[in-house]
């Protein structure tokens, strides 16, 4: 049998493309569950104070209705049962405008939203806490520990005595995820089993949660979701309307599909917490950073805290005697904030990355040179070694395929025509950990013919999960990646990690190559042979005359890596045309250099790394989620009003990864690139816009109006 | 959705009579618009009259009349046709540019050129039952007049409503001097002047347009002119695409030598109505065609502006945009694509 073809590392196409293109695969809501009712959630317009009475008799009367379910009949759920932001129709108050008060049932989804309308609701109103811009002096230390002031050496003293200094305050504004797929599930019971299809980042985590929150056994649970339409961090945690769809059907005594409209998801599923970062940052005349403060101040709920943290690049990016970085939060009447991509680097790099190339400016630094100055030998934070670090290889290898050279130290004097044009840079850095993960590996022969089947409770969110973990096991088993069958996003496969904080491929591919190890070992085990050369699984299933074999192992990750401090990193390139009639900017071209050690399938990986990207020239120029404090409302409610890029906003994209290799990280050296991907980039747009225009925009995003202000 | 009968007509005469007996009826001909605002609760009609069937879509030549060498434009035709029609490109190429810079390709696929005309504001508070609105439901107050108005109006606003009128297409149609066929429920016809069509918000911003109860757009007639050569529309926006103007303008010069003979300028996302430059315009009329001189025109115009807590910007945005687009129609109107 000949050596077989190495796919790890091949841009092999998606395994679920086919599927995917055809409309084969089944999102949460595509089920042909038999019988289905329909559901429709309905929403405090009030965002704070109390309900008084829920008139739901007209409603009730209406055609194809079947229940409509408020705080007076909806069964006792557990509030504590891990389910994110409340909503779950067991209290009267009203934390935040948009809360779910109640859940219409009907024959159809139009009788459903219908009916919610005929719900009549009476409240006894506050005056809401809905005005950062007021609360902001309010805030005060986060009760989440990881949150707690880190001070190392004298920042006032070393900052007062500084001669290069920047002292500025950088804003970011409340963003929604707005995945593709709105927060939709069936819920179906049968007897005491309740099946959930619902996308879940963690599997295993919206099986407990749902089981807790309904007070019933995980057992009883089971979660089903091999393709999730995004979610970015919004579909980690689970909310609400996961065990509301459960009670629903419980109460129908019938299936039920409750799918959130566009304009709910805005007070449904979490948010990304509107920032105010200031950032202090002095550094000698030969360009020696001297002090770095980061303090965040934010939102969060009235019924619970959540911080993004935004310091954590300024953790490790940079070597600087005298750090500080510190958190403040009030809370307001708004949804509780979440995990949102890159959470705390997307928006910590942006303040930190502009305040770098403001203080290079002033330098009359290179940009890149700034920061190579400023390489740090060891976790400034901890002072453990990197496993590998790549912020120098990125800046160099991005300058060198951008044409940095091409840039003017000098802003604003790169004309052509009616544009300014300008360039930008930011690097980025994101943890790399494996976390947990159980896997089954199932191996099937007929005749010549070997299949495997391999199992885990991991998700796809769209990244790709169902292709590395079919080259992963290719690779391991030596059989064709045509023969594997995936079988992912069902909690009654071996508990896995999720797709979140970028684990998921570590986590995975990890768990499955254990698993094509030891199902070699125990296949020769077996054989009771010696072999000179390490035999192939699959030589083995067809050499012993097997016909079905199967192994499962539980995957963790090695305690070596915790004496190190494991990232990715990146360095972004912007290219901007500033029209300088209208302020509108076109990023014209776009470079993410990435080191994130082992690349599974450069293919998908483009793929991840480009849609960060393009969030990230999202958040830099187009997205925003308003609030009108008088009501505590968003006014961005769609796609009409919040701006997610378009094409003709997207020039050219390119992508580069550096070779690296790092086995401490974990086994196989994969170290994530999902969150990595947005860190840095709106850095490296508003530092081209101030390149091209002379402009310097601290307040995302950087719309035309605040562009023509200033010139 | 609020259950509703549906209905669908094959003639003018039996759709205005649906209306004439049903004041709570509606017109569907694209349904791009007034479907989302029935999904939203915002519309509520109890029958939608769908006049998708009509023959009325036909872009052509104008041959008798006073607009006699002018181009008509059915009602019923969809945005995308129209833009892409040949007559339209070569003689009216404001108004195919126009239409190419709504929505998107998909929207104007099914976007009819009355629906444009009749499409209602995307104020965000009167897309949203919870708050109040003046214009969705009278005496409520305006939600967006001491609220979230960055997108809102800098002229003729009332107190009772600040919206803007959301329309590219009918910019470039104002800035023509279009005028809007109609035809009521007992047979009647009227030609509307275009700038007369859609109204300031006053005491009754509830009302879009001065069409009477059940009349339906029959047609849209752009009498003939000598602006092909130089027009240009521009729209200044959040996003490069599928976004709704901060501020766009539409401009066209006939030239005598190297003065101006006529221009028109129309403005859009700054009035409850597409609004005429009449000011600038007269400014700039005999006079060369120099950015001093646009400049100077773009400035006059608006310094009528009355801003809002949210919109001052754009009072300088749309100095800038006229400035720019009349500049942008001297050099024959082309849009500008950025070198690879
Ligand atoms: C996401 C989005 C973005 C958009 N962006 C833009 C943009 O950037 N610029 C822009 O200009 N537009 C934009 N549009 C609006 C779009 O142009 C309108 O929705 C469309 O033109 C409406 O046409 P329709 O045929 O679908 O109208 P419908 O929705 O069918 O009807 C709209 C209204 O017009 C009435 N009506 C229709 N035909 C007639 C008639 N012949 N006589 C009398 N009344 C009639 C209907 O009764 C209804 O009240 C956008 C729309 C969407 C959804
Ligand atoms: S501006 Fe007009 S449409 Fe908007 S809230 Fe006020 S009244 Fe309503």
């Amino acid at each position: 049998m000949s050596e077989p073809i190495k796919t790890v590392g091949q841009g092999i196409n998606r395994v679920d493309g086919f599927l995917k293109v055809t409309g084969a695969a089944r999102y949460a809501t595509d089920y042909p569950v038999k019988n289905l009712a329909h559901a429709v959630i309905f929403k405090s317009t009030v965002a704070a104070g109390e309900i008084l009475a829920i008139d739901t008799i007209e409603a009730e009367k209406a055609p194809g209705v079947l229940s409509v379910i408020t705080h007076q009949n909806a069964p006792k759920l557990n509030p504590n049962g891990g389910l994110r932001g409340g909503g779950l129709l067991q209290e009267t108050k009203i934390h935040f405008h948009g809360q779910h008060i109640g859940v219409v049932v009907a024959e159809t989804f139009e009788q459903a939203r219908y009916a919610s309308r005929l719900v009549k609701v009476e409240y006894s109103k506050q005056t809401p806490r809905t005005d950062f811009e007021k609360l902001e002096k309010e805030a005060s230390t986060p009760k989440d520990k990881d949150k707690a002031d880190i001070v190392r050496g004298d920042v006032d003293t070393a900052f007062s005595s500084a001669e290069f200094k920047l002292d500025v305050v950088y804003e970011t504004p409340i963003e929604h995820h707005h995945p593709m797929e709105p927060h939709s599930t069936i819920a179906v019971w049968e007897g005491e089993k309740l099946t959930l299809y619902n996308g879940s980042q963690i599997v295993n985590g919206a099986q407990s949660s749902a089981a807790n929150t309904l007070n019933i056994p995980a057992a009883n649970v089971r979660i089903v979701t091999p393709h999730i339409g995004g979610g970015f961090g919004s579909k980690g945690g689970q909310w609400a309307n996961l065990v509301l769809t459960a009670i629903a059907a419980k109460m129908v005594n019938r299936p039920v599909k409750l799918a959130l409209t566009r304009q709910q998801m805005v007070n449904s599923a979490g948010l990304r917490q509107r920032n105010l970062q200031r950032i202090r940052l002095a550094a000698t005349k030969e360009g020696k950073l001297t002090v770095l403060a980061h303090e965040t101040t934010t939102h969060c709920a009235m019924n619970g805290e959540f911080v993004e943290p935004c310091g954590d690049c300024s953790k490790v990016m940079y070597e600087v005697p005298n750090a500080k970085i510190a958190y403040k939060v009030v809370p307001m009447n708004l949804i509780l904030p979440t995990y949102t991509r890159g959470p705390g680097k997307a928006t910590g790099s942006f303040a930190l990355e502009s305040a770098m190339d403001e203080l290079a400016h002033q330098l009359k630094l290179d940009p890149i040179e700034f920061r190579i100055k400023n390489e740090p030998a060891r976790d400034p934070l901890n002072g453990k070694p990197f496993s590998s670090r790549t912020t120098v290889q990125c800046l160099q290898a991005g300058a060198k395929a951008f044409g940095w050279e091409k840039r003017k130290m000098e802003p604003g004097t790169n004309q052509h025509g009616d544009y300014m044009v300008g360039y930008g840079v930011a690097a980025g850095t994101y943890p790399a950990r494996q976390r947990d993960s159980s896997a089954m590996i199932r191996l099937n022969r007929t005749g010549k013919d070997i299949k495997a089947t391999i199992e885990l409770a991991a998700s796809d969110l769209g990244t790709g999960t169902h292709t590395i973990i079919a080259q992963t096991a290719a690779d391991g088993l030596g059989i064709p990646v045509s023969n594997i069958d995936v079988r992912i996003g069902d909690s009654a496969l071996p508990p896995a990690a999720g797709s979140v904080g970028s684990v998921g491929a570590a986590s995975f591919a990890n768990a499955v190559n254990d698993a094509c190890i030891k199902i070699t070992d125990e296949l020769i085990l077996k054989s009771g042979k010696q072999f000179p050369v390490r035999p192939m699984a699959s030589a083995l299933m067809a050499s012993e005359n097997l016909k079905e074999f199967q192994t499962r192992v539980d995957a963790k990750p090695s305690p070596e890596a915790d004496n190190y401090s494991c990232h990715s990193f990146n360095a972004n390139f912007a290219e901007v045309w500033v029209n300088a009639a209208t302020g509108m900017v076109k990023v014209h071209r776009f470079l993410a250099v990435t080191g994130a050690g082992k690349i599974l399938n450069p293919k998908t990986a483009r793929s991840q790394i480009i849609g960060g990207n393009i969030w990230g020239i999202g958040m830099a120029l187009t997205e925003e989620s308003v609030v009108d404090p008088r009501y505590g409302n968003f006014v961005t409610r769609s796609f009409a009003d919040y701006h997610i890029p378009a094409n003709l906003d997207i020039g050219t994209l390119d992508t580069i990864f550096i070779d690296e290799d790092d086995p401490i990280t974990n086994k196989l050296g994969v170290k994530g690139i999902g969150e990595v991907s947005i860190v840095g980039v709106a850095a490296a747009v508003a530092n081209a816009i101030y390149n091209a225009t002379g402009i310097r925009v601290r307040d995302l995003p950087i719309t035309p109006d605040k562009l023509i202000r200033k010139v | 959705m609020r259950p509703f009968k549906y209905s669908t007509i094959n003639d003018i005469k039996s759709a205005t009579n649906r209306l004439a007996t049903n004041d709570n009826a509606r017109y569907l001909a694209g349904g791009t618009n007034i479907l989302d605002l029935m999904k939203e609760d915002v519309e509520r009609p109890d029958e939608l009259v769908d006049i998708s069937r009509l023959k009325l879509a036909a872009v052509q030549p104008i041959t008798t009349g006073a607009n006699k060498g002018g181009i008509s434009i059915g009602a019923l035709g969809k945005n995308t046709e129209t833009a892409n029609h040949p007559l339209i490109r070569q003689a009216y190429p404001l108004l195919s540019q126009a239409i190419l810079a709504g929505a998107s390709a998909q929207i104007r696929n099914m976007a009819t050129n009355g629906g444009n005309l009749n499409q209602r504001t995307r104020c965000p508070y009167f897309y949203e039952v919870s708050m109040p609105c003046n214009k969705r439901e009278p005496g409520s107050g305006c939600g967006a007049l001491k609220g979230i108005n960055r997108m809102h109006a800098i002229f003729g606003w009332s107190e009772k409503c600040v919206a803007v009128h959301p329309s590219d297409m009918c910019i470039a149609l104002v800035a023509l001097d279009a005028i809007v066929n109609v035809q009521g429920p007992n047979g009647q016809q009227r030609s509307i002047p275009f700038e007369d069509y859609h109204r300031l918000p006053g005491d009754n911003p509830e009302k879009d347009n001065t069409l009477n109860p059940g009349e339906l757009i029959t047609s849209i007639h752009i009498p003939r002119n000598n602006f092909a050569d130089r027009s240009y529309y521009l729209k200044v926006r959040d996003r490069a695409s599928y976004a709704f103007a901060l501020v766009s303008v539409g401009a066209a010069l006939e030239m005598n030598g190297s003065n101006i003979l006529t221009a028109r300028i129309a403005l859009g996302g700054v009035a409850h109505k597409p609004w005429r430059a009449k000011e600038a315009e007269n400014f700039l009329a005999g006079k060369p065609a120099t950015v001093e001189n646009f400049r100077r025109a773009a400035e006059m115009e608006m310094k009528n502006a009355m801003t809002l807590e949210h919109n001052d910007f754009k009072v300088e945005l749309g100095t800038r945009a006229i400035v720019r687009a009349l500049s942008q129609a001297m050099k024959g109107g082309k849009h500008e694509e950025l070198p690879a």
